[in-house]
Order: C-alpha cells, then sequence, then structure tokens
C-alpha cells in the first residue's frame, strides 16, 4: 500500500516535470522561429510567477486578517460577557497562594520600580521572588532595599550565578510556595488587578497558564509610538483570536500566570533557545492543555527607542521562535499526532518566515517593475491595501482595546518604513539561524521609564 | 504628474530608502555586536557545562516578614 503510494506520487513528480521540459521545449521553438530572446521570455516566466505568488500571498493574508479579527471579536464579546474579576469576601479569603517570580539580570535601573508595582497587587495572597541572575550591577542590592520596605508581602531575594533567563525561572519555579506562579521580567510593571484576573480562569481543570496584556510605557519617539501599536495590534487581534480557541502561541515574558504542578509535569523552562517563553507555551500545548490571554491583566514594558537595540531584540526574537519551532518540528507534519500545534506552527511559520521573505520579494519586485518598466502604481496599489489592513486593523484594536486613538496613524509608518526594516532583519536573522551561527542573549539597555 | 503618481514616486523612494536602510541598519548592529566586550554575554548553552561562579555578596541581617537568601551560600 505504501509503495504504490510512492510510486503515484513519483508518477505525479514526473509528469509535472515532464510537461515543464515540453513547455519549456516549445516556448523555445517559438522563440527561435521568431527571432525573439530567450532572457525575455525567462524574465517575463519569472515576473508572472513572482506576481502570482505575490497575489497568493495577499489573499492569504487579507483571509487572515478577516479570520484573525473574527475569532478575536468573538472573545472580545465573551470577555466583556465574564466582566472585570469580583469575589465576595468569602472568596477573597479563600483565593489560592501565587508567586510572583521576578528573573533579574543587570536592571538595577528598573528593578525597584518592577518590585514596588508588584506590592501594590490588589490580592490577598501572594509571595515575591526575586531572582537575580547574576548581575554585575546593584540589581540585587537595590532588590534588597524594597524588600526591606515590604511589611505585609513575603519577599525573596535570591542571588544565583549567571546562567540564563530560563534557570532563572526555573529557580523560581522550585522555590515557589504557591499553587500558581507568575513569571515576569525584571522591567515590567504590572497592573494591580493582574492577579484577580488571571486566577479565576484557573477553575477550569483543562487551563493551564494564562497570558496577560503587553503595553509599551515609554511612548517617547517614533519608534516606540510605532511599537505600541505593533504591540496592541498584536495582542488585540492575533493573541486574542487564539484565545477564543485557548490555544494562545506565546505566553509572553513580562507576564504569565502558570499552574505550578503544570510547570513541573513539563520540565519547566528549556535553555535550549532563546524564546523560552514560546518553547514552553508549545510544550504545553503538545500536552494538550489549553491556554487563555486575558487583556485586563496588563504589564508595562520598556521597548528599545533607537533601531539598532530594536533590531537587537528582533533579532533574539526571530531566532528563539524559530529554535523553539524547529524543536516541535515534527509536528508541522504530522496533522493527527500534532494536532492544534500544526495549525500554530504553521501560522507561525508564515508570520515568521513566509510573510517577511514576501514582504522583501515584494519590495525588490516592485522597485524592478517600477524602474524597469515604469509600472509605478502597481507599488501604490499594493502599499495602499495593505495600509488600509493595517489602518482598518488598527482602529478595531484601538477600540476594542480602549487604546489612545493617536496610536492609530502610526500604521501607515508602520508599513512604509517600520516593517521593511524590521522584516529585512528578520529574514537575515533567519538566514543565520538555518546557517547555525553562535549568538548571545543581546541584553538591552534601560532608560528608567517604570 | 497626477495624484497618484507623485504619491507612487514618494512611496517608491521611501521604499527604496527603507530597504538600504534596513540592510545598512542590520549591518551597523552585527559590527556593534562584534565589537562589544564577550566577557558577559549570556550564552543559550552556558549552563551546561560550566562550574557555578559565587559571589560575594552583601547579605544582611534577616528581619521582619521578608527572606533575603544567597543561593549561592553553602
Amino acid at each position: 500500500m505504501v509503495k504504490r503510494k510512492h510510486v503515484a506520487l513519483w508518477l505525479i513528480i514526473g509528469a509535472l516535470f515532464a510537461s515543464l521540459g515540453v513547455t519549456a521545449y516549445l516556448a523555445y521553438r517559438s522563440i527561435h522561429a521568431h527571432g525573439g530572446s530567450l532572457w525575455v521570455l525567462l524574465q517575463n516566466g519569472v515576473l508572472t510567477a513572482v506576481s502570482l505568488y505575490l497575489l497568493l500571498i495577499l489573499i492569504l493574508l487579507v483571509v487572515r486578517y478577516g479570520v484573525v479579527i473574527l475569532c478575536s471579536f468573538m472573545d472580545h464579546l465573551e470577555s466583556i460577557q465574564r466582566g472585570p474579576a469580583k469575589y465576595t469576601e468569602a472568596e477573597l479569603n479563600s483565593l489560592p497562594m501565587v508567586s510572583l517570580v521576578v528573573p533579574a539580570y543587570n536592571e538595577g535601573l528598573v528593578i525597584q520600580p518592577a518590585i514596588r508595582s508588584l506590592l501594590q497587587m490588589d490580592y490577598p495572597n501572594y509571595e515575591i521572588i526575586v531572582i537575580d541572575d547574576g548581575s554585575t550591577d546593584d540589581t540585587y542590592e537595590k532588590a534588597l532595599v524594597v524588600a526591606g520596605e515590604s511589611v505585609d508581602i513575603p519577599i525573596r531575594v535570591i542571588t544565583k550565578r549567571n546562567a540564563g533567563k530560563a534557570e532563572a525561572l526555573n529557580t523560581g519555579m522550585s522555590l515557589a510556595k504557591g499553587e500558581f506562579i507568575l513569571n515576569m521580567d525584571g522591567d515590567s510593571k504590572l497592573s494591580s488587578n493582574t492577579l484577580k484576573e488571571c486566577v479565576r480562569h484557573f477553575s477550569d481543570p483543562r487551563v493551564a497558564a494564562v497570558a496577560g496584556n503587553v503595553k509599551v510605557i515609554n511612548r517617547s519617539n517614533i519608534w516606540s509610538r510605532i511599537q505600541a501599536l505593533e504591540y496592541v495590534e498584536g495582542l488585540a487581534m492575533a493573541r486574542k483570536a487564539q484565545s477564543y480557541a485557548r490555544v494562545v502561541n506565546i505566553i509572553p515574558g513580562p507576564l504569565g500566570m502558570f499552574r505550578k504542578s503544570v510547570l513541573q509535569e513539563v520540565g519547566g523552562y528549556d535553555h535550549r533557545t532563546f524564546a523560552e517563553d514560546c518553547d514552553l507555551t508549545l510544550k504545553l500545548l503538545v500536552n494538550g492543555w489549553h491556554i487563555i490571554y486575558e487583556a485586563r491583566a496588563v504589564a508595562w514594558v520598556e521597548t528599545p527607542t533607537s533601531l539598532l537595540n530594536l533590531l537587537k531584540q528582533r533579532y533574539r526574537w526571530t531566532r528563539g521562535i524559530l529554535q523553539a519551532t524547529a524543536k516541535h518540528k515534527w509536528a508541522l507534519w504530522h496533522p493527527r499526532k500534532g494536532g492544534v500545534n500544526f495549525y500554530i506552527l504553521w501560522y507561525m511559520i508564515f508570520e515568521g518566515i513566509i510573510w517577511p521573505f514576501s514582504n522583501l520579494l515584494s519590495n525588490v519586485f516592485f522597485i524592478y517593475v517600477s524602474l524597469q518598466y515604469g509600472l509605478i502604481v502597481l507599488l501604490f496599489y499594493w502599499w495602499v491595501q495593505l495600509t488600509l489592513l493595517d489602518l482598518i486593523a488598527a482602529t478595531y484594536c484601538c477600540i476594542i482595546e480602549d487604546e489612545d486613538p493617536a496610536i492609530i496613524p502610526y500604521a501607515v509608518l508602520f508599513r512604509l518604513v517600520y516593517i521593511n526594516i524590521i522584516d529585512i532583519a528578520k529574514v537575515l536573522a533567519t538566514i543565520e539561524e538555518w546557517r547555525g551561527l553562535s549568538m548571545t542573549w543581546g541584553k538591552l539597555d534601560r532608560e528608567g521609564s517604570l | 504628474m497626477d495624484l497618484i503618481s507623485i504619491l507612487a514616486t514618494v512611496i517608491l523612494t521611501t521604499t527604496i530608502a527603507t530597504v538600504l536602510t534596513g540592510f545598512v541598519a542590520y549591518s551597523a548592529f552585527k559590527l556593534r555586536d562584534k565589537r562589544r566586550p564577550k566577557k558577559h554575554a549570556q550564552h543559550v548553552h552556558q549552563a551546561d557545562g560550566d562550574q557555578p561562579i559565587f559571589f560575594s555578596r552583601y547579605v544582611p541581617e534577616q528581619s521582619g516578614r521578608h527572606d533575603t537568601t544567597n543561593i549561592n551560600t553553602p
């Protein structure tokens, strides 16, 4: 049976190549007979193929926007129906303990406001564990100062040799006393309702984790404002849509709450990738757990304000996500066994590899046809279609996230400048990952905006 | 020249400029990354075979409800 299947496949491939060969031969004879140029034919063939490919990508993109916005809206309706978390006095007294784990490496500039924000949590039963991952600055000492200020909330400040964020989070997990663990970044500030909003989702025993909302706090220049819009769009559309299906594909580093027993069951974080959050999320999904996005639980983060720092961050994210994807790549080719991960991984491949390559290809294609054939108007219409999609998405996201509408016009700059530069970095980072070049974490310089 | 042609020219110019900027900025980022001292760089497999490094940290006396711990303290 298997052999027959293979024979049929080879026959189809052979037939395809044969028909291509016959077509090429006929084309060559026709050109030869009319005194034409093979180069022009080749050029036309390539341009036609690229045009058809871009048309297909555009259709996929429009479908993707449509589906994502629809699912995101459904999740939004669910969220409205659920309303903000409210507990009775009796319920408040019986809420489970949550351990907040704050890994920090050279976060001296922001660690104090980050921990102080945790002391303001509107939740009766929690502890804070700060893991200093062998910082070379005064992170540890500064964390100790805030720990000394706390009267009601137990804070443990722990220092260990530098071994990466994944190890720091695993250390925090092993020391946690709570039934649930909230992992965050040392440069994040959480909204006071975070614990109440997240913990209620665990009443469903199938839920392993809740991903929080991440917002940009330092909207000081064009780069950070565009990123603010990018975060809002990414979370309010894709993350919300995934949440509707309970398959959020990345629990963000700045805010994710987990069932401790499940974290232990899957072996915690793996330090072999640079996107430990993405890798852990995929592990949870493989094991059949549900992951939800909670928009009301907000982590405020600093984003890079210079282009080079932004590229440094995106370089790590791109390679990290590719590493995590590669770890689970078997699911790409086994839809039955892979289950939901089959779709999630293909979605990540589309977002992380296919779309950046296609965007770069489209730019090169439109620049070429504009300069070579004067078809500049094609570029205009391509750009207008994408920018309209971005503007619609930005408006929708700002409405449902109750965000500042002043960031909507940045969708134009996002499409015109930002995404072209970021996609080039993604393409080059993908090539480096494919070549297996070594890399480092790429720690970002903090501004102290928290 | 009509409005669409003018806008198209602006978009074409910007696209060419951003594509070039993308490659130049990426090269600059890689160059800066290479020139950065590697002493404190966190490598992805660092934890596999390295020996533990013990820091001699100042640990204040424990008081109140907060607990300060040095995980490397024997």
